[in-house]
């Protein structure tokens, strides 16, 4: 009778480990490698809590049922030779997603992407990303793209004549990818003169630079670097006087950027210098005060970032990066399918009607031909020590390139 | 000669013949053996993963480009800021051939030994190059040639586009016998061929060492009127000693190109140079198996230092950057512990450990 007993008790107690483990859900495995420490950390840093901040709200809410992702954020100090150490331990752990960082690793391990057909979505926005390549996803709109609309936002709002530019850009591959589609687009029929191209060094002064470029007749000087050259560049050209205090200015330099070329940080460093700076990026910034920045705030709030995290839009950048694999994740589970690379990738290529993210400013699409996620790039203006949108753009000569290519 | 062949009490030759005996003792060689038939086996019993063969390959390839720097620094005590120049020359010829037959090219997959020795070849060439000043400068103004090398490389890669302006140039997977290496056996083929290449780099400098060549990189190093008054050209040892770094760094960067499967500059650049002089420091300037510690022990560190700094940057203030310092940090005191109080490196401890093992159980 005392055998019977303890025997029905085993057998309710491996029904109900049973019924437990099958509630338990799936966990979905992902892996991101970027620049936590180490050059380029005032960006990745942030970013990886923009990330680490959704995965953990997507388990939080189980905006997946019972299933969680686990996304393993590992710090590789920029270096491609520990971007490479770390996605070998990520593939070995069985991921279904990978999340990179660096133009540099993305095309280092672009190779292995393909032969591993592992979906990818780097934070870099580098043209060159998406050339033989099937697997890498680009979050927003390239590099390329950024300083491309800026020049037709110049040739658009510029008065009397071709305007002459110059283009101030990083001396690396990151800087130099969208010079050559910027002399792309004049070829086939942008109305502007491209007069020098200046890849910086470490330079604390650049009086002699700006003298040149003023005695060249420039007056639209282009960015495609990171904030520090260029609030040196702008610093010096407001104790110079030569910085334009409208857009347009005659005699003047008026200076505008892509990307990673301003924000809050460029703020922080030029002081009234950035004032009247024009910068392109397709995230939503909480300066903005609208339901999306309320969104990202509460976010961060909820996840104990502090303002300047909060309000970086390399966190928004980050939030973005983990959305689209969880977009991929849903959309699988939805249609009944495996979550696994092959299919994740089939989703991202299937994704023509995306989705909204409150970091973005336009809606992410992706499709075969299109790896690009969100087209439009928001055009903000710093104006009494902020940056607010005055304009939003779509780059009608890189849509023409593309079609080209 | 001691009369028992497996014990020796002390150093008593007979003949010069004697002296330059790889191995003292049959227990030596038996040891050495042993340890190379562990070095062969221990993959087939542990599963490290491809994280962790990728670290040991690392530090294999950073020991082929030190036992080169130690030739040219230890040995023939000129200091040479360049190094990673060198390793980035051997890589660049792999990509070169990527960039002009395509990355699948037989020469890249199928007769890889043969670029590799080829790779060597071209860093020995630009070792030699860079090597001619030796003909009239000295010390310091020496140093600064090879760091002007190693501007120069960084300059040209950096900006040719058929360098692809230092972006990655990716190399095709090599085949073997067995057929294609898949990334499955990549990291642990890799660990076997260049475990193979050490140990021929390697007994080929214990036995250079032994020769009247390897004996005037010493002479040189010691004192080079005296060597040029004893009948050699201290100059053209000089330039020698460059060439044979630069085969070994040349060697050193094609393992690199097919490790990673591409060649990018940032693995070349002045840092680099700075990090292989400072394995050589730490592992012992001068002596064979320095070459071997000191890549161990700097590449060991890097890692754990990663680890400490990654969780680090979890807890400390963004602002602070103290996880970010946390690796140039360790990186130079170590160098500084090191210089003051073991200059002569890793080898050292070793040295005082086999004197030990030598004497036991006796004191003296």
């Amino acid at each position: 009778m005392k055998e019977t007993r303890m025997v029905r008790g085993l057998m309710v107690l491996v029904l109900l480990v049973f019924a437990v483990s099958a509630h338990a859900g799936e966990v979905y495995k992902l892996g991101f490698s970027g620049a936590i420490t180490g050059p380029t950390s005032d960006a990745g840093n942030p970013l990886s809590k923009g990330i680490e901040d959704w995965f953990k709200y997507v388990n939080d809410t189980k905006m997946l049922g019972d299933d969680k992702i686990e996304c393993t954020i590992r710090d590789d100090q920029y270096k491609t030779d520990v971007t490479k150490r770390n996605f070998e331990e990520y593939l070995d752990e069985g991921i279904v997603f990978y999340l990179n960082y660096s133009t540099g690793s993305t095309l280092g391990l672009k190779m292995d992407f393909e032969e591993e057909m592992m979906p990818t979505v780097p934070s870099s926005y580098h043209e060159g990303n998406l050339v033989n390549s099937n697997y890498i996803f680009i979050p927003v709109a390239t590099y390329s793209e950024n300083m491309v609309a800026l020049a037709e936002y110049v040739t658009k709002n510029h008065k009397g004549g071709t305007p002459k530019v110059a283009l101030f850009i990083h001396p690396s591959a990151f800087g130099r990818g969208p010079v050559d589609d910027t002399k792309k687009a004049v070829a086939a029929g942008l109305d502007m003169d491209i007069v020098e191209v200046v890849e910086h060094g470490k330079d604390l002064d650049n009086s002699a630079m700006l003298k040149r470029l003023m005695s060249k007749g420039v007056q639209y000087v282009i960015c495609h670097t990171v904030q520090s050259p260029v609030a040196t560049m702008l610093k010096d050209a407001m104790r110079l006087n030569v910085n334009a205090k409208s857009f347009g200015e005659e005699g003047k330099l008026t200076f505008l950027g892509a990307h990673y070329t301003g924000g809050a940080d460029l703020i922080a460093l030029a002081g009234d210098a950035a004032e009247g700076f024009l910068w392109t990026c397709s995230y939503n910034l909480t300066t903005e005060d609208n339901e999306k920045s309320k969104k990202q705030l509460e976010l961060a709030k909820k996840y104990g970032r502090d303002d300047k995290a909060a309000n970086s839009h390399n966190y928004a950048a980050g939030i973005l990066q983990a959305q689209i694999p969880t977009e991929a994740i849903l959309r699988a589970k939805k249609a009944g399918l495996e979550v696994n690379p092959e299919n994740l990738t089939k989703m991202l290529n299937d994704m023509a009607n995306g989705f909204d993210s409150f970091a973005t400013v336009g809606p992410v699409t992706y499709s075969k031909d299109d790896h690009v996620g969100v087209d439009v790039v928001n055009i903000y203006k710093a104006d009494g020590g902020v940056f607010k949108a005055i304009n939003s753009i779509e780059s009608e000569y890189m849509k023409k390139l593309r079609a080209g290519m | 000669m001691s009369q028992n062949r497996w014990l020796a009490t002390g150093n008593f030759y007979t003949t010069y013949r004697e002296e330059q005996r790889t191995f003292s003792t049959h227990l030596d060689r038996t040891i050495f053996t042993l340890f190379l038939v562990l070095l062969f086996a221990w993959p087939m019993f542990f599963d490290l993963g491809n994280k962790y063969m990728f670290v040991v390959d690392n530090i294999l390839i950073a020991i082929v480009a030190v036992m080169g720097l130690n030739l040219v620094t230890g040995f023939a005590g000129l200091i040479s800021i360049g190094h990673a120049a060198f390793v980035g020359i051997g890589a660049y010829t792999v990509a070169s051939v990527c960039r002009t037959m395509g990355t699948s090219h037989e020469l890249v997959t199928h007769f890889w030994p043969l670029l590799i020795v080829l790779s060597g070849l071209m860093g020995a060439i630009f070792g030699g190059l860079v090597g001619l000043p030796a003909f009239r400068l000295k010390h310091l103004y020496l140093a600064i040639a090879t760091l002007s090398f190693q501007m120069i490389f960084q300059w040209v890669i950096n900006f040719m586009t058929f360098f692809n302006q230092g972006q990655t140039i990716s190399i095709g997977r090599v085949y073997w016998i067995t057929g294609k290496v898949g990334r499955g056996d990549h990291y642990e083929f890799w660990y076997y061929a260049i475990l193979v290449i050490v140990i021929l780099l390697g007994f080929g400098i214990r036995n250079l060492l032994k020769t009247k060549y390897g004996r005037a990189l010493v002479a040189v190093r010691d004192n080079d009127r005296a060597a040029d008054a004893m009948g050699m050209h201290p100059g053209l040892t000089k330039v020698y000693a460059f060439a044979l770094a630069g085969f070994f760094a040349g060697v050193a960067g094609a393992l690199h190109a097919y490790v990673f499967r591409g060649v990018g500059f940032e693995s070349f650049t002045l840092h680099e140079s700075v990090s292989y002089l400072a394995m050589a420091i730490v592992g012992g300037l001068g002596t064979l198996n320095g070459s071997f510690w000191g890549p161990v022990a700097i590449r060991m560190l890097d890692l754990q230092v990663e680890h400490l700094s990654e969780a680090a940057a979890s807890y400390l203030p963004q602002g602070t950057n103290l996880a970010t310092a946390s690796k140039p940090l360790t990186f130079g005191l170590v160098i500084v512990l090191f210089l003051m109080f073991e200059p002569r490196g890793i080898a050292n401890w070793w040295r005082i450990t086999k004197s030990y093992t030598k004497l036991w159980p006796f004191r003296y």
